[in-house]
């Protein structure tokens, strides 16, 4: 029965250990959220950029 | 020197001056940034304004700082407007700029830092945070 226990809880600790290893990057981590942030604000002046061209031919 | 050859003289300079003048508004008026994109050394840029490909001329330069300027004025009064940047409304312009105005061989750069050239009437990329 004590053997069986311990067969058991071979397996189990190697997975434990496998959840918690954590290595640190070695880039610093870098959230971008601008960029979601932008895609709406750009969404709301996609039309507005559609008519400063059009009007503005000399220009763009 | 005659006053009459100064006379003459002051015609010619004078006439000089209007003809060339004329000739330099019509290079400038119609659509000089289609002009300068066709080129082939200016380009689409995804931030809204015209840029260099490679180097170029102090000449070539100063008429592309030109164009960029009074963008950035056309920018700002809109994105006041708006109550947005002005860097949003330049990207934002960006994107239709890229969609709309490179046309087939012609260059355009993106958010990376790098230039392409559209492969004949191909797709032009363009930057994630466009709306499609």
């Amino acid at each position: 029965m004590e053997k069986a226990r311990c067969l058991l809880a071979a397996p189990m600790l190697a997975a434990l250990a496998g959840c918690v290893q954590v290595a640190a990057p070695d880039k610093p981590i870098e959230i971008n959220l601008n960029i979601n942030i932008r895609q709406e604000v750009l969404l709301r002046l996609q039309q507005d950029a559609k008519e400063l061209i059009e009007q503005n031919e000399d220009i763009f | 020197m005659s006053r009459r050859m100064k006379l003459i003289l002051a015609l010619g300079i004078g006439l000089a001056a209007v003809t060339g003048g004329a000739a330099y508004a019509f290079v400038q008026g119609g659509d000089e940034a289609s002009q300068l994109r066709a080129t082939g050394q200016v380009g689409e840029q995804w931030d809204g304004y015209l840029g260099i490909v490679g180097s170029a001329s102090a000449e070539l330069r100063a008429r592309v700082d030109a164009i960029n300027i009074r963008r950035r004025a056309v920018y700002t009064e809109r994105a006041a407007a708006r109550q947005a940047t002005i860097e949003a409304m330049a990207v934002s312009a960006g994107c239709e700029l890229l969609s709309s105005r490179v046309g087939p061989g012609q260059y355009y750069r993106l958010p990376d830092g790098s230039w392409h050239q559209r492969q004949g009437n191909g797709p032009v990329q363009l930057p994630s945070n466009c709306p499609s």
